[in-house]
């Protein structure tokens, strides 16, 4: 560590010596190997474009009746690398579900493209409206307890203008709050005219150049409520012709609710692709973990959701897993890095008795008893206020010499983008109110881990309280900075840390910025921690995504703030949710597995393997079943490396606890957590081994468990795991996905002894 | 002129990835990764042609590229005996939609003729091209695909990635040469092409490419190591059927034989040359296993002995 201040001043030096030759060139000794030039700025300036608010998709009820005379399909492209008409696919989207999602894949109807397919590609003897895997392996499982409710469609596609398609349903109506006339985000009451560009001096994003949820900006929210069953109806629009990408993202996807309490069919595992024409209904249940067997009365009026009229409706399951922030993005086998970067990704934000998004109404802190937590939000709707609760997005990306989103498809150690982005806007700035607000920061970025403080103009660090730990609220909230870190720990890939800050101490028309000191210049893991002062006094010219990435811009503030002070609820004081706990008899027999990342030893050039119980180095194969604990059982997973490079390792499905961090006990922030992502590294005060408990409940199935560096994933450094019945003795085939529909191939139990599928194929 | 020359060369290079129809009027090639990324060098084929790598050898292909020396004892005659169980199960596909091309790091040494040597040493088949040319510009297209350069002075070290690729649709997928073959074909056969095309891993040949159940240290090493080389009761191959080897073979020297055949070779150990010259004088390759892992394949063999007398 003492070694750091040195190197970067010795760097420094050479910087200035450099920037004296040529000093228009920004950071020109610093080579971020993005594979190209530096990303040209068109003259746009940090600070210069006002960040966008994420824009919800809005649910809609199921429909009880399946006939639509009057609903069209999915229009098609009239050429092999075009995407399909701007309005027609407005109207389109508009209309209701239809055919309603069903258990099984639908395959009685026709993918709308196919004979379009068929002129392009080859003459598709049969072709599905839906991609999903056919057949019982993958039908929704318990189908009838959790039918869908409510139902989201969009579609995968190129990027294009935003017409206002989903005005009509933000929960806010640009009637409340801050999104009302005169409040601080109104701006005209649509996002019709909305571009797809980092800022509005640089060009518009070709459609080939961005892929996402609609094609549209701002970025999506899915807001959510426990208890109501989704059907998001994800629509492959995307070329026929693979190559009209702009040289990266592949037109075949699958969705990962990163980390639904979501049954294996609906997770997005990475071989249950799907063609472009083609549908994937996929259903959230939205229930609490332990369903199953915990407050199966649903008489805990913790356990819950608002009833939209001022109540709670309570559900069975346990409280304490209660989850908040999450996001969903894409996972295509070999091509998820390629794909997220491209724009296939959103974030999704839970509501439940605990976390109402409404502020000043039965809060926690005036009685024990009322669930609400009343975490910064609003007011006006009777839950999901986004007034004060804000997703903040953070990406590394890179442009070419055309201002067209850039991706290195062959550095495999891992991709660096040269320009911060917010919400996908440059180095946005965001007009806050004098008070307290939740920031749900999320980590969208390929292979960088961002370390976060907050600061005034003169570089004071500005306090701050960490509350959820990957979208998950804790027992007790962590201020920042505290003895064992002055900035937020290190932030991997798909991280997501929620953080209540007070911007009242501060006068109307003061500037504070979020500030990233963690340095990159390789994408195999961070290199250190840049000291702040060098940040603040401009002698860092190193990595060009290491500094001030946002401006917070003081506004008046008239109301009364009447959200929850996190000081409250530290350690010896109020609890937030507490967790989940496992007996003493329950760790002392659970199963214990391990998993080491890093590269396989001898002449084996693999160099993204796991190695699960001590065995072989191995890369992915959708085949092979790495563990398979039985539901309902408790083990304790171990995720090491051996150093070197870090892995922001994601087990999906479970949210686990860290009961040991090197051998020893866990961080403060580690300690009151749920947990969906550990990472480890040999760098910047990475851990090299995390232990974790986990419980796997409610469902069976294929699930998944690899590196979130999705460079590192998709060369290899994933793994499968079943959760499996008790006694059953088949392992679930892998799926093989193919234009004309699903075939499947026998799995492989690699599983190890006591748990290996008897009988298995 | 040349422009229309070179506009019927995309559409020749169309038709062949771009399985039964009629290219599509607006292939655009911008951004990507064309010309205007990889270098168009000059290489030399095993018949003293000379290409031009983008131009020759990757435009409009579906590839499948590893890098080897000849006299390379140890990773290369192993990763080329892998990719020829993938040139197997391709067949006659290979060279017409999909080109299989071994490059040379070692191009000093490596002429046309120590490369035919070598196709005749390990059978190669159609369609599977092996280059040489200037070490600079073979450094440049590692470089351009992404793999470690070669460090001339340990180039034992050189990385043996397979690297399979659609230059037309720009995708280009790194596996280990070790992965299962039936996988690697699949990816070549189906995936670069648009997920067209037949699968060559269906049911019955994922099993027959070899179950990972119960997966041992020693069954590892036997299906990464030795299995592209050998048959066990299935004949000979590359190299001998090694069903009762274990039996047949002094402990000792098999132990050694597996560890270290180069060396043995080099002190003319009778039975190394006798093996030598029965099979085409390809050496065993040394395989930098250590003693335990030499003791786990040698643990599988036998069992596997075992299994099949107890089927009798």
């Amino acid at each position: 560590m003492s070694k750091a201040p040195r190197l970067v001043a010795q760097r420094t030096a050479a910087a200035l010596a450099i920037l004296g030759a040529c000093a228009s060139v920004a950071h020109a000794d610093f080579d971020i190997p993005t594979g190209a030039p530096s990303s040209p700025l068109f003259g746009a300036l940090p600070f210069s474009q006002e960040m966008p608010m994420f824009e919800e998709f809005g649910t809609k009820p199921v429909p009880t009746s399946n006939t639509c005379p009057t609903c069209v399909q999915l229009p098609q492209p009239t050429t092999c690398d075009g995407t399909p008409d701007t309005i027609a696919l407005d109207n389109f989207l508009k209309q209701t579900i239809y055919p309603l999602p069903q258990r099984t894949a639908n395959t009685s109807t026709q993918n709308p493209w196919a004979s379009k397919i068929g002129s392009c590609v080859y003459p598709l003897a049969q072709s599905a409206a839906e991609g999903r895997p056919t057949g019982e392996w993958f039908s929704h499982q318990r189908w009838g307890e959790f039918t869908p409710k409510v139902f989201v469609q969009t579609a995968q596609i190129g990027a294009r203008a935003n017409r206002g398609l989903r005005d009509t349903v933000q929960r806010h109506t640009y009637s409340n709050g801050e999104f009302a006339p005169g409040g601080l985000y109104y701006r005209g009451g649509t996002t019709s005219g909305a571009q797809v560009r980092f800022h509005p001096n640089m060009p518009v994003q070709s459609p080939k150049s961005i892929w996402t949820f609609d094609g549209t900006m701002p970025p999506k929210l899915l807001v959510a409520r426990y208890g109501e069953p989704i059907v998001f109806r994800h629509y492959n629009a995307l070329p026929i012709d693979y190559a009209a990408n702009n040289g990266f993202g592949a037109h075949t996807i699958t969705t990962h609710l990163h980390n639904g309490h979501t049954p294996a069919e609906s997770d997005g595992f990475t071989g249950a692709f799907y063609f472009p024409g083609q549908y994937y209904d996929y259903r959230w249940p939205m229930i609490l973990a332990g369903h199953d067997s915990i407050n199966t009365t649903a008489t805990d009026p913790r356990a819950g959701f608002p009833n939209g009229a001022g109540g709670i409706t309570r559900i069975r399951g346990d409280w304490r897993e209660t989850m908040s922030t999450l996001w969903f993005h894409d996972h295509m086998v070999d091509y998820t890095a390629q794909n997220v970067y491209k724009g296939n990704a959103a974030v999704m934000n839970i509501f439940s008795a605990v976390d109402r998004g409404k502020e000043g109404y039965l809060c926690n802190y005036t009685n024990a008893a009322n669930p609400n937590l009343c975490l910064p939000s609003g007011t006006s709707l009777d839950w999901g206020n986004r007034d004060y609760d804000v997703n903040l997005l953070v990406a590394d990306k890179a442009w070419d010499a055309s201002g067209q989103l850039y991706f290195n498809i062959f550095n495999l150690n891992g991709f660096l983008g040269d320009r911060a982005t917010v919400n996908w806007a440059y180095k946005p700035y965001m007009n806050v109110r004098a008070r307290r607000y939740r920031l749900r920061i999320l980590n969208g970025s390929v292979s960088r881990l961002w370390k976060f403080t907050i600061v005034t103009a003169n570089g004071t660090r500005v306090p701050f309280h960490m509350v959820a730990n990957d979208g998950n609220i804790m027992e007790h909230s962590v201020p920042f900075p505290n003895a064992e870190s002055q900035e937020l720990p290190g932030q991997g890939i798909g991280e997501r840390f929620d953080i209540v800050i007070d911007f009242k101490p501060f006068p109307v028309g003061t500037k504070l910025y979020l500030v990233n000191l963690m340095e990159h210049d390789d994408g195999r893991g961070p290199k250190e921690v840049v000291p702040l002062a060098s940040v603040m006094n401009n002698s860092y010219n190193g990595d060009p995504v290491v500094g001030k990435i946002m401006e917070f811009r003081v506004a008046a503030y008239t109301g009364i703030d009447r959200s929850m002070n996190p000081a409250d609820y530290v350690e010896g004081k109020k609890k937030m949710i507490p967790r989940p706990t496992f007996t003493a008899a329950e760790l002392a027999t659970a199963r214990k597995r391990t998993f080491e990342f890093g590269r396989s030893g001898n002449t084996d050039s693999m160099p993204w393997t796991i190695k699960t119980d001590g065995g072989q180095g191995l890369g992915t194969d959708i085949h092979r079943i790495d563990a398979a604990p039985n539901k309902g059982d408790v083990e304790i997973w171990r995720v090491s490396t051996d150093g070197g490079w870090a892995h922001p390792v994601h087990i999906h499905f479970e949210e686990g606890q860290i009961i040991g961090r090197d051998g020893g006990a866990p961080k403060i922030w580690e300690k009151w957590a749920r947990k969906d992502l550990y990472t480890i590294g040999n760098e910047a005060g990475l851990a090299r081994t995390f232990d974790i408990a986990l419980r796997f409940r409610e469902f069976m199935g294929t699930y998944m468990e690899h590196c979130h560096n999705t460079q590192h994933e998709d060369h290899r450094m994933l793994l499968r795991w079943d959760i499996k019945n008790p006694g059953q003795t088949i392992a679930i085939p892998a799926p093989i996905p193919t234009w004309e529909g699903t075939t499947y191939e026998p799995s492989h139990d690699n599983s190890g002894p006591g748990s290996s599928l008897a009988g298995s194929p | 002129m040349a422009v229309l020359r070179s506009l019927m060369f995309a559409f020749a290079a169309l038709a062949t990835t771009w399985t039964g129809t009629a290219a599509p009027a607006a292939q655009t090639m911008e951004g990507g990764w064309h010309g205007n990324y990889f270098p168009n060098v000059e290489l030399t084929t095993h018949d003293g042609k000379k290409v031009k790598f983008y131009d020759d050898v990757i435009r409009g292909k579906v590839v499948a590229i590893n890098f080897i020396y000849t006299s390379c004892g140890d990773v290369c005659p192993l990763d080329t005996a892998h990719m020829r169980q993938v040139h197997t199960l391709l067949g006659d596909r290979v060279g017409k939609d999909i080109h299989f091309y071994s490059i040379s790091v070692d191009p000093d040494n490596d002429t046309p003729q120590a490369l035919r040597r070598y196709m005749r040493t390990f059978d190669t088949g159609a369609g599977w091209t092996f280059l040489t040319g200037k070490i600079e510009d073979i450094v440049l297209i590692q470089k351009k695909l992404g793999l470690r350069i070669v460090d001339i002075k340990k180039i034992r070290d050189h990385d043996t990635r397979l690297i399979m690729g659609n230059e037309r649709t720009s995708q280009w997928i790194k596996r280990s040469p070790y992965d299962d073959p039936t996988i690697l074909g699949n990816i070549l056969s189906s995936t670069l092409h648009n997920h067209t095309g037949t699968q060559v891993g269906n049911l019955a040949s994922y099993e027959k490419a070899g179950s990972v159940k119960n997966l041992s240290r020693g069954q590892y090493l036997y299906r990464t190591r030795c299995a592209s080389c050998h048959t066990f009761g299935g004949g000979d191959r590359l190299g001998p059927d090694l069903k009762g080897v274990v039996g047949a073979r002094d402990r000792v020297w098999l132990t050694r034989w597996i560890k270290e055949p180069n060396k043995m070779i080099a002190e003319k150990d009778p039975l190394a040359m006798e093996l030598m010259s029965r099979y085409r004088n390809l050496p065993m390759p040394n395989l930098s296993l250590g003693d335990d892992e030499a003791a786990a394949v040698i643990h599988y063999m036998s069992e596997q002995d075992k299994a099949l007398a107890d089927q009798k």
